[in-house]
């Protein structure tokens, strides 16, 4: 089989330049939407992946879907506590212990914690709930590679917070010395700045749950418990015996599976984010295709002398194929390294399950990638099929009488 | 008959279909070529010697009758099969030369070569004889815009012959050149023909480049009107047509 030489095909993507380069940005600036759009998908998708540790069970009161519709007593939350085969805390490190965390050697990895959505206005000024969570001593440590990047950890009961950096210069007041007003009765110092490995205490802001309680009028209750098992065996043994106590009126989760629960902001990014790109992909191979049907229109002459000269049929499909698929794939390589300065970005999301404010971090997975690299060849293959077919299509004769 | 028939076409019909009318281009049209022949093909516009070159070349199929090339029958090969023939026995000649604008001389000369199983080196060094004979030594790496009409058309030349077919068809080939360019192309159309033996069948509506031929076909309203032998300065009668 005898193809059409390569240098046929880019020479003449060269001479004819200017439609060339506009398709290659046409299709770049799609991909790059696409992967940008798809990147946030993965961050969100990520972020719900490393919140869930396998052995941390997340306790709410039977019937609630999320955190924030959850309460039960501090003294059930207390009761939890002396249950067997919770694990204990490790030793801190000179570096946290100089940063102020608290010391939760030997102590239960337990953490009745209570939540309080207020509506805030962002530095943009619109307005969207926030997560204030009042923590305990066991709190951070019951979160993946939790940080204190500027600052200190808050003493509890001083009225001080901490913020995670990802919501630093999203609201007002929340940099490190300054003063963060939920109300004029809810007013905290900001003494530290926290990361937590992209997980979802990444959109919070932490107190003590002494001063959350106080501030809200809410010192009976907690939101939500969570207890980090010894073992596999033991969290089987947690779970039964949390489920079987129907005095407490509570519903163990294992928190990976919860987080899994609360995907729904990922399920409808994803089908938003699919359904964008299936019609920019659309657009672009239209594009393309008008292009290529261009370019088969203009070398009419010259595909029915090749054709006469005995270049086969799928020869000639190959090479106007390959023509669309050279211009989309440099536009998706293009596209693609754009979209890699979106890396360091972060999306402030309304979450759907607790209506609150979500930061996610974008991220350049394998997702995102494999959204471009589909489109590209989408965009190539089909922008530039019905033109070569076209092409193939032409009979000889007429083709060769063609100016 | 001293020499063998290269092309035998007996009782060829040709009718285009436009809208639901057929419109008869060529009409039992029978005709035999003999091996190293230098046929012009002269008639009005619109005679249908554009088509009957092209059914010569299996560039397309007659609707009615048989046309043997070389003792096969181009109305039983299938597509592939004369696409394959046309391309190992038969050499195009056009009026718009229909060089590849974006390749270079010798590339476009190569372009035929791809199709055969030679080496890139044999292919090289067969694009530049082609290009020798037709005296375009020096222009391999020009590009059909940095040449002139008439050095256009013999690139074209090369072209068509660096596969080495035994058949060229051209279709005007001096139509779009001026009279001394136009001799150029004649003149060595006339010594592939002498000193290569290659059967030709020329189209052209140029009674000095008709001269040139060693017979001269009159075609009007799809049929045959006069067949001269030429420089043996016989005039032979048309065929006798078939009653039909
Ligand atoms: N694909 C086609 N469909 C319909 N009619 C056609 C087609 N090709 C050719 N014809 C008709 O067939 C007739 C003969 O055309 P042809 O090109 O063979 O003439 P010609 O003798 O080469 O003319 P010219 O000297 O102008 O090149 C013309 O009337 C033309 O309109
Ligand atoms: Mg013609």
């Amino acid at each position: 089989m005898a193809f059409v030489p390569l240098k046929y095909n880019f020479r003449n993507l060269s001479v004819r330049w200017p439609t060339t380069l506009l398709t290659v940005m046409v299709s770049a600036i799609v991909v790059a939407c696409s992967c940008v759009l798809f990147g946030l998908v993965d961050g969100l998708m990520y972020s719900q992946a490393v919140s869930g540790d396998p052995l941390t069970l997340l306790v709410m009161r039977k019937g609630a879907d999320n955190e924030t519709s959850s309460n039960f007593s501090i003294q059930t939350a207390q009761d939890l506590a002396t249950l067997k085969g919770i694990a204990q805390g490790r030793a801190r490190t000179a570096e946290e212990a100089q940063k102020g965390f608290p010391d939760l050697q030997d102590k239960p990895l337990i953490s009745g914690e209570l939540l309080n959505i207020p509506v805030m206005s962002r530095s943009d000024g619109s307005r969207v709930n926030l997560t204030i969570r009042g923590a305990t001593s066991a709190s951070p440590y019951l979160r993946p590679k939790f940080e204190i990047v500027e600052g200190r950890y808050f003493n509890p009961g001083t009225r001080e917070c901490i913020v995670s950096r990802s919501l630093v210069s999203r609201f007002p007041g929340t940099r490190l010395g300054q003063q963060f007003r939920v109300s004029d009765k809810e007013v905290y110092n900001v003494v530290g700045i926290f990361t937590a490995g992209s997980s979802a205490a990444e959109s919070e802001v932490w107190t003590g749950r002494e001063d959350l309680a106080a501030n809200t009028n809410n010192d009976r209750s907690v939101s939500s418990t969570r207890i980090r098992a010894e073992d596999n065996r033991s969290l089987e043994a947690l779970i039964d015996s949390i489920t079987n106590e129907s005095r407490f009126g509570l519903l163990p989760k294992r928190e990976s599976v919860y987080y899994q629960s609360q995907n729904t902001t990922a399920l409808f990014l994803t089908v938003i984010g699919t359904v964008i790109a299936v019609l920019l992909t659309i657009g672009a191979l239209f594009a393309a295709a008008n292009t290529m049907f261009a370019a088969v229109k203009s070398r009419t002459r010259e595909i029915g002398t090749m054709r006469a000269l005995g270049f086969s049929r799928t020869a000639i499909l190959m090479s106007f194929l390959l023509e669309s698929v050279v211009i989309t794939a440099v536009g998706g390589a293009l596209g693609a390294l754009v979209s890699l300065l979106f890396s360091n970005w972060s999306f402030g999301i309304s979450d759907f399950s607790s209506f609150s404010e979500r930061v996610i971090q974008l991220r350049f997975g394998v997702l995102p990638f494999a959204v471009a690299l589909g489109m590209t060849l989408a965009m190539g293959v089909f922008g530039g099929l019905f033109p070569a077919i076209r092409a193939v299509r032409l009979d000889v004769v007429k083709a060769l009488r063609e100016l | 008959m001293d020499r063998e028939a290269a092309i035998v076409l007996r009782h060829v019909t040709k009718s285009y279909r436009r809208d639901q009318i057929q419109i008869p281009v060529l009409s039992d049209l029978s005709l035999s070529v003999e091996e190293g022949e230098f046929l012009a093909l002269m008639g009005p516009s619109g005679s249908g010697k554009t088509t009957l070159l092209n059914l010569i070349a299996g560039l397309d199929r007659p609707t009615g009758g048989e046309i043997l090339v070389q003792d096969n029958d181009l109305a039983r090969m299938s597509d592939g099969q004369i696409t394959k023939w046309r391309s190992n026995h038969v050499g195009f000649i056009f009026q718009t030369y229909n060089l590849i604008p974006v390749l270079r001389a010798q590339e476009n000369v190569e372009l035929p070569l791809l199709l055969t199983s030679l080496s890139r080196k044999e292919r090289r060094e067969r694009a530049r004889t082609a290009l020798r004979v037709v005296g375009l030594e020096g222009r391999e790496d020009h590009f059909p815009r940095q040449l002139s009409g008439g050095q256009e058309q013999r690139v074209a030349i090369a072209r068509a012959i660096v596969t080495d077919p035994y058949l060229l068809v051209a279709d005007e080939p001096t139509g779009d050149l001026d009279r001394v360019s136009a001799e150029e192309i004649l003149l060595l159309l006339e010594q592939l023909n002498h000193e290569f033996e290659k059967t030709i069948v020329m189209v052209t509506h140029d009674p000095q480049a008709a001269k040139r031929a060693t017979r001269l076909l009159h075609l009007d309203k799809g049929k045959l009107v006069a067949d001269v032998a030429q420089g043996r300065d016989v005039r032979t009668a048309v065929q006798p047509e078939n009653a039909s």
